[in-house]
């Protein structure tokens, strides 16, 4: 390290952010993975993921001369080998150590960010601690191995001490090649020239048996099989690692040293492998049958996330965020200029420069989504990060629950997935501290010992729907009430509608726990939680039945830069609806019914009343009422509304630009867009025009009930 | 395998000399399929005109690509001789071929498809 060159040096400082961003995804996947594991304990593909992924830290922690993660990965990889190779069983308590040094690994790689954090004796000391219940457990193994016996002859002896590393070691690979061998472009020559490369090769036999006779033959058919042995420092990933191209249709064995058995020592001398090939065929078949007897249940899952796993590499390619946004913000610009031309070109009247122009719009909105589209991310990964959370949280509260994700592949964009990711950590930890009970309390109840919490994610009508569900007491409507009057929340002695109740644990200075724990219940939490959702253009409710549990649902756009716009008219204004929210347009008379002191409307609709805001009103603007008029029938959430406007403009992509300080305070505006010709047009809330129009905002000198009695209000009228 | 020996062969009016067969300088994956018809023919026009004792003979100094498909096109061609119970023999193998064989492990089959004509 210290004849490092300043070209080293320069080389490190550019690439480190990529491998520290790179350490925490493996991080981050380790811990899925010893998740994963405390389920499906001992499967085969998990430990191997997980094992992978601990080596690729240090592999790659060990160019940039990060000695302490090498030192102490060094050490959690030992034991991982020990539990792939099934010296020890995954205990809970391993488990809690994995994960616990999981977390020093993720401190180590984030102080690896700047290169002068010294280490304290404190995290020194943490760590030699770590890494000695590691080595007790590792210990433990040597101890154990040969009752654990019970392995096939495929499996490695268990009493095999591991040679101290760094030592040359004898391996025993045995490989034969897929028939398409040579057909995806692999020649086993190359390769076993660069397993030569590894270190030195004993005994290379090739296995000549099924090569078939010429007149039977497809020369471009693999028939190929090799024993070998192998003799080197390299660890059993960097040998198998020699073989990944192949690796899918070829029947690999890498054998432990020392491993080899009786018969298969007489087979590497034998010239003829057939034999062991034959051999470690049906063994392959039998340890993967048993595989598959041992965790029927869990394989479909398990395999799709093992898969997951180990297929990520080199589907991906790393693109900085910023990057990506300043194609987006252009691409923003190209659909207004778009637009644009596409305005000038009706105006000329020429059928083939309108055509040219459509066919341009087309491909403008196809690069929209594309790009859009690369901004998405599952939000998958975020959830599964609360697996952990949920797991600490309920040991710590001595509850025990089981958490379920569903729809963890519902993609929305990247910068809401981020900002998302605190509010709903809140969320979960306030249903597993508040909302779950204990398990005594629940079997009172009737219910099962284990608690429920299901997170999901769904796609709703152009937004993604969130839900924190539980099954526990649910919300004590009476001391949510008692303590609104309590802070001042809600005048003393009113009591609103049941719903408003539950909205109150939003405000802010708002706590029930009877108990302050270090997780929740400082009060602080759920009016951040709503701000910060509202901030996302977003919106969150709240369901309980006390007794049986609680729903939380965000409703959340799917992005936050370009939405399909339906673009209107009213007087000199352009207004713009997000397309998905509007349901139809009916055509009405200005005339049909008189507006109430807020300039609500009803008109029938199909034998429903339909309540019906103007825009005109609203925001008094200045010009005659048509005669004729559309009525844009929007649905937000359960209800429908209608909003009056003159002139119907079509469909529109618009690009979000928010609204000016100014206009910040302004009711029922979510943002601006610029349009083709230049002229602003704002973007309509429906969210918020629909609590207006269900007559749920406070209006001065007039109180409404409620929802369904605004209603009522106005049909009287 | 099938190992049918044919010894019940065709009494040879016995022409000592059938065509050796030459190795292209490539014999690789990208030959194989056009070599193999023709080894194929040779197989069984030129060696099958051959007494049992007298091996086919196989020039290969002019091998100068070799891959895992070319030389198990090789290992293919001798097996079909072995099941007529004839014998390959290759004659001064190039450095390649060598090389190739020894990197496949082949080395010691090579040794014995030459011990023949190892004057060479």
């Amino acid at each position: 390290m210290s004849q490092m060159t300043d070209a080293d040096n320069s080389f490190i400082q550019e690439a480190l952010p990529a491998f520290i961003s790179e350490a925490q995804e493996q991080i981050e996947s380790l811990e899925q993975l010893l998740l994963q594991l405390e389920d499906a304990p001992g499967d085969t593909e998990l430990l191997n993921a997980l094992f992978r992924c601990a080596h690729t830290v240090k592999g790659s922690a060990g160019i940039f001369g990060l000695d302490r993660v090498v030192a102490f990965t060094h050490h959690v990889e030992t034991l991982l080998d020990k539990l792939r190779e099934g010296q020890i069983d995954l205990t809970p308590a391993l488990s809690t150590l994995l994960l616990q040094c999981n977390d020093q690994l993720r401190t180590l790689v984030a102080q690896a960010r700047d290169a002068n954090t010294a280490d304290t004796p404190e995290a020194a000391a943490e760590r030699a601690a770590l890494v000695e219940r590691l080595q007790a457990a590792a210990g433990h193994a040597d101890d154990k191995g040969p009752a654990a016996g019970s392995a096939p002859a495929t499996g490695p002896p268990p009493a095999s001490p591991p040679a101290p590393a760094g030592s040359a070691r004898c391996w025993h690979i045995s490989v034969a090649f897929g028939t398409d061998t040579f057909r995806n472009g692999m020649d086993p020559l190359a390769l076993m020239n660069y397993v030569r490369g590894l270190g030195s090769v004993a005994n290379l036999v090739c296995d000549i048996a099924a090569v078939p006779p010429l007149d039977q033959l497809d020369p471009e058919s693999c028939h190929l099989a090799f024993e070998l042995g192998l003799d080197t420092d390299a660890s059993r990933v960097e040998i198998e690692g020699a073989f990944s191209f192949v690796r899918d249709d070829c029947v690999l064995h890498v054998l432990e040293p020392g491993a080899t058995p009786g018969p298969l020592g007489e087979i590497l001398q034998a010239t003829s492998g057939v034999c062991t090939l034959v051999v470690n065929a049906a063994l392959n078949k039998q340890t993967k049958a048993k595989q598959r007897d041992a965790a029927p249940a869990h394989a479909a899952t398990v395999a799709a996330g093992a898969a997951a796993a180990i297929g990520d590499d080199g589907r991906f390619i790393r693109v900085q965020a910023d990057r990506l946004d300043s194609v987006i913000n252009l691409l923003g610009e190209l659909v207004i200029a778009g637009a644009g031309a596409a305005l000038l070109a009706r105006q000329t009247r020429q059928g083939a420069l309108i055509e040219a122009n459509a066919q341009i719009s087309r491909l403008i909105e196809e690069i929209r989504n594309g790009t859009l589209q690369l901004r998405m991310v599952p939000i998958g990964e975020t959830f599964s990060r609360f697996r952990r959370v949920v797991r600490d949280t309920a040991a710590e509260l001595g509850k025990d629950v089981s958490f379920e994700i569903v729809g963890g592949e519902t993609e929305l964009d990247k910068s809401v997935v981020e900002r998302i990711a605190d509010p709903l950590m809140h969320l979960v930890r306030n249903a597993l501290d508040h909302g779950l009970e204990q398990p005594a309390e629940r079997v009172a109840h009737g219910k099962p010992g284990q608690g429920k919490l299901t997170l999901s994610a769904c796609h709703e009508s152009g937004s993604i729907v969130i839900r924190i569900q539980d099954d526990g007491r649910g919300i004590n409507r009476e001391r949510v009430l008692a303590r609104a009057w309590e802070r001042g929340l809600v005048e003393d002695g009113v009591t609103p509608p049941d719903e408003d109740i539950l909205k109150l644990i939003f405000e802010a200075g708002f706590s029930t726990a009877e108990k302050v724990t270090n997780l929740s219940g400082r009060g602080v939490g759920m009016d951040v939680v709503r701000r910060n959702i509202e901030a996302l253009r977003g919106t969150v409710m709240i369901y309980s039945d006390p007794g049986e549990g609680s729903r939380i649902e965000i409703r959340l756009p799917l992005t936050l830069a370009i939405i399909d716009g339906f673009l209107v008219g009213v007087g000199n204004s352009k207004f713009i609806f997000p397309l998905e929210s509007v349901v139809e347009v009916i055509e009405s008379r200005s005339s049909v019914s008189t507006p109430d002191a807020r300039g609500r409307r009803v008109v029938e609709l199909r034998g429903r009343v339909l309540p019906v805001l103007s825009v005109r009103t609203l925001y008094g603007l200045e010009t005659i009422e048509p005669e004729r008029i559309s009525v844009v029938v929007i649905k937000s959430g359960s209800h429908s509304y209608g909003v009056m406007v003159d002139v119907l403009l079509g469909q529109h992509q618009t690009v979000i630009k928010p609204l000016g300080r100014m206009f910040r305070s302004l009711r029922g505006m979510s943002g601006s867009s610029i349009l083709g010709s230049g002229e602003v047009a704002l973007i309509l809330d429906v969210n918020s025009l629909g609590e207006f129009a269900a007559g749920k905002q406070p209006a001065p000198g007039k109180t409404l009930d409620a929802a369904n009695g605004g209603h009522k209000t106005l049909v009287r009228n | 395998m099938a190992r049918r020996s044919k010894a019940s062969a065709a009494v040879p009016p016995a022409p000592p000399v059938a065509t050796p067969l030459a190795l292209p300088a490539e014999l690789t994956i990208y030959t194989v399929g056009e070599l193999h018809p023709q080894w194929l023919a040779w197989l069984v026009q030129d060696t099958a005109a051959l007494p049992v004792e007298v091996p086919a003979e196989v020039k290969a100094a002019a091998v100068e690509q070799v891959d895992a498909a070319g030389l198990q096109l090789l290992l293919s061609l001798q097996r079909a001789l072995a099941e007529r119970g004839r014998r390959l023999q290759i004659q001064a193998p190039s450095q390649v071929l060598r090389g190739g064989c020894e990197a496949l492990g082949l080395g010691a089959w090579l040794q014995t498809q030459m011990t023949e004509g190892a004057l060479v």
